[in-house]
Formats: structure tokens, sequence, C-alpha cells
């Protein structure tokens, strides 16, 4: 949707962070453009359950609670674009960014990009990618019915995901590379429920993903690894793999751009403004360095951000 | 996967075209996808592998991963064009 525009505000990415900052935007009448290359709702729209975000007693479905953002959001005007930001520029006032619809003008920028799942980087990783290597249970968890599977992870998407993917596998070896980094609610829950389906294999370092033909197709069959106590080999016998070692910042796009991250690709901003290296552009969510990476603080940033949008839109930041 | 069949477009020319759609009720890309292609008057076949575990093997054959959604474009001269996840920048094309 390239345009001659020139928006109050395009917001980078439709997640929590974006959409709680939409709903104060559009309310204050700055005419705010989302642009979302995946799914608007964020990352929580691929987690089957949230049991921590204030205002559901009982928990909620991530699908819902992130559809319901969008819905709030759009209530208010917020415009949704799916499509991805490739680039940006900041030249006088004028900021664009360059999107897979073409050039798109702004006097704010916010960066709300959040993360993506983190590869191990083992040989047979790429290779088997969706043939038996997966990062989303809730997609591909399905294919898993009564099959073995290996989940490589300690922290709390590792746990949530392994306790979701019992719901189709018969049996899962948990390889944790030293000890548990989720929190103990989960730890406990994993164990008092689920221990019977899930084997948990502390200090095992994953070194490798094999496979064979199955079926008439080249599928994983075997992972390796190194017990880190006794240096011996082990290996684990599984028809899939789901791996959960943590995120990487969704900032590539940000190179060269001005905009100042720090060594793992986190934005750097003031805490109080939440503003980048770049005046008029800000940063909320998962994305920025210091973040605490859940939905009720990207949520909180959004709102922050967006009031700080304002002042800037103002001519008082 | 679904009957071809004729349709008629918003601007009033004939698609032979049938979309199918591999889903499962879980899947926030699957509902993207939905939405998506609802968005743009395209009706579509869902197969729901949660709900229809035997076609499992369908949605594999036809796009060789493990994986949700699978959106199967048939086009007018029977050739197919399968387009893996949501993946907007492969599926409009195919569309078009
Ligand atoms: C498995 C799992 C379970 C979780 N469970 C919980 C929980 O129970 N409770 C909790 O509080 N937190 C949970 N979290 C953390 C929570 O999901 C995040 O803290 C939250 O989603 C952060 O929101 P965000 O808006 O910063 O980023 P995100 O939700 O990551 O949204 C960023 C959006 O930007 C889009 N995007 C990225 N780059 C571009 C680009 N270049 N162009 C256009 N769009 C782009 C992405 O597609 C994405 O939709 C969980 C995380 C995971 C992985």
């Amino acid at each position: 949707m390239a345009d001659a525009k020139i928006h109050d505000l395009v917001i980078v990415g439709a997640g929590p962070a974006a959409l709680s900052c939409a709903v104060y935007t559009t309310r204050e009448d700055i005419e705010t453009l989302l642009y979302e290359k995946a799914v608007p709702g964020g990352l929580i729209s691929t987690t089957d359950w949230v049991d921590n975000y204030p205002g559901f007693p009982d928990g909620i479905e991530g699908l819902t609670l992130g559809d319901n953002m969008r819905k709030q959001a759009e209530r208010f005007g917020a415009v949704i674009e799916l499509g991805e930001v490739l680039g940006l520029k900041k030249q006088g006032d004028i900021i664009t960014l360059d999107t897979t619809d073409g050039d798109v003008q702004a006097k704010s920028v916010l960066i709300a990009t959040g993360s993506g799942y983190k590869k191990i980087g083992v040989p047979g990783e790429d290779a088997y990618y969706a043939r038996g290597v997966h990062y989303c249970a809730t997609c591909d968890g399905a294919f898993y019915r009564d099959k073995r599977l290996v989940v490589v992870g300690g922290g709390n998407s590792a746990v949530q995901e392994a306790m979701f993917l019992t719901r189709f596998a018969s049996h899962i070896d948990m390889l944790v590379r030293s000890d548990f980094r989720a929190s103990d609610v989960l730890v406990k829950e994993l164990e008092s429920k689920f221990a019977d389906k899930i084997t948990v294999h502390k200090g095992i370092i994953t070194d490798e993903i094999l496979g064979a033909e199955i079926d008439g197709m080249n599928k994983v069959n075997k992972v390796l690894g190194t017990d880190k106590a006794t240096g011996k080999k082990v290996e684990f016998e599984t028809d899939g793999v789901f791996v959960f070692v943590g995120l990487q910042p969704n900032t590539g796009f940000l190179k060269g751009s001005g905009v100042e991250l720090d060594e793992i690709g986190l934005i750097k901003s003031s805490a109080d403004t939440l503003t980048t290296a770049i005046p008029g552009v800000f940063v909320a969510g998962d994305c920025r360095a210091d973040a605490t990476l859940q939905i009720a603080t990207a949520v909180g940033e959004g709102a922050t951000a967006a009031l700080k949008i304002r002042e800037f839109l103002e001519g008082h930041l | 996967m679904g009957v071809l069949a004729l349709k008629i477009n918003k601007k009033g020319t004939i698609m032979a075209k049938n979309i199918t759609i591999y889903t499962t009720n879980t899947c926030a890309s699957c509902a993207m996808v939905k939405k998506w292609l609802g968005a743009k008057g395209h009706s579509y076949d869902e197969v729901n592998i949660d709900n229809e575990p035997h076609r499992q093997a369908e949605a594999l054959a036809v796009s060789g991963a493990l994986t949700v959604p699978v959106t199967v474009v048939t086009k007018e001269d029977d050739s197919q064009e399968v387009v893996i996840g949501l993946n907007l920048a492969r599926l409009a094309p195919a569309l078009a």
C-alpha cells in the first residue's frame, strides 16, 4: 500500500506492544498505520494458553487474546496492513520505511517487532526443517499423534510447549543444556502432571539431528547429544524435534539505519522516553534492550510509547 | 482434496479455480490465511487435520512438509500451486 501520504505514525509489527500503542494513539486522533508480516496479535498467537495476563481470571487462549487486541485497536481506527518492513531511513523530519508494498512515509515510527525463534545451530537442523524439525507446537504438533518427540530447551517456552505437545505425542524426551531456566510454577506443573509422558534429561548438549528414508520421505529419526557430566555421546530415537532455545530480536531490517542495536540485536533506547538513537523513532516490547519479555510489560511499554509519541508530534519531546 | 468448481469473482469473470487449505485448530497462521482469503473474496475448502486426522497424510503428500497451513491452489489448467505457511508474498501471485 505505497502512497504519497505522510502518516502521523507507522508501527512496525502488530503484537501486544504495537496494538496497545495503537489503542492509545487512535483514541487521541493520531492517524496510525501498522505493518505486520505474520499474524496480528504477535508471538502470543502461537502459544495455546496464557495464564498470567491480568483481567482473565481463568486464563485465555493466546490466539484469542491477540485477536481481541487487534479488534480493540481496529475499533478506534487503527489500520493494519499485511506486509514486511525491510528498511528505515530518516531525512529531515520524514521517516521512510521500505516495505514489501513500496515506500511508506511517516512523521513518527514505533518499532515493536518482538523476536523470532532462535535455532540451535547444529547439523541437520536446516536440512530437516518442517520434515521433523519444528519451532511452533501449535502449528505442527498435530503431525505427531502417538509419535515420539524430542523437545530441546529448558526455558518457559520449552516447558510450556512440551506440556502442550503431550496432547499428541506418546512420549517426549526433553533435552536441557544445563538446568531449567523456566519459572518454578511451570517446572512444578511439568513434574507433577506430565512425568509419565515427559522425561527430562538435564546437562545434555544437542549436537546433531539425523534422519533416514521413512515411508518414502527423508525424515528425522534420531538426535545425537553429549552428556556434559560424563562427556559421553548419547542418542535419542525420535520422530521429530521441537526447538525452543530462546528468541532472537526481529531487528535485522534496521542494520545501517542509524537505530542503535546492542550486541545481540536488541534496540537501545532512552529508558524514560523509549526513543531510539533516531528522534521520532520509538521502540516498545520484546525487541527493546532491557525489556522484561512479558505480554503485560509489552502492553505497558506500548502505552508509554503512545504518550511519548503524542508529545513528540506536538513538538514537546 | 476439494472438487474443481467454476467460480465467478466480483468482476464477473469465470475462474475455474479451487483452493484447499489444510489447518489445525490451534494454528494462528492458518486463521490468518483463511482471514486473508476471505478478505480478498476467495472461497476455499478447509481440511482440518485435528478433526480429520486421517487426511494428515494428504497434507504431507501435497506439500512434502509436516506443517500447516498448506494452501493448494488449483488453476484453470488444473496445474497446482502449493504454498506452505503464511506466505502472502507467494499466495497473492498464486491467486492473481
Ligand atoms: C511459546 C511462548 C509462550 C509465551 N507465553 C507467555 C505467557 O504465558 N505470558 C506472557 O506474559 N508472555 C508469554 N510469552 C512472551 C510474549 O509472547 C511476548 O513477551 C510478547 O508477545 C511480546 O510482545 P511484542 O509486541 O513485543 O512482540 P511480538 O508479540 O513478538 O510481536 C511482534 C510482531 O512484529 C512482527 N514483525 C516482526 N518484524 C517485522 C517486520 N520487519 N515487518 C512487519 N512486521 C514484523 C512479528 O510478526 C510479530 O507479529 C510467550 C512467548 C513464547 C514464545
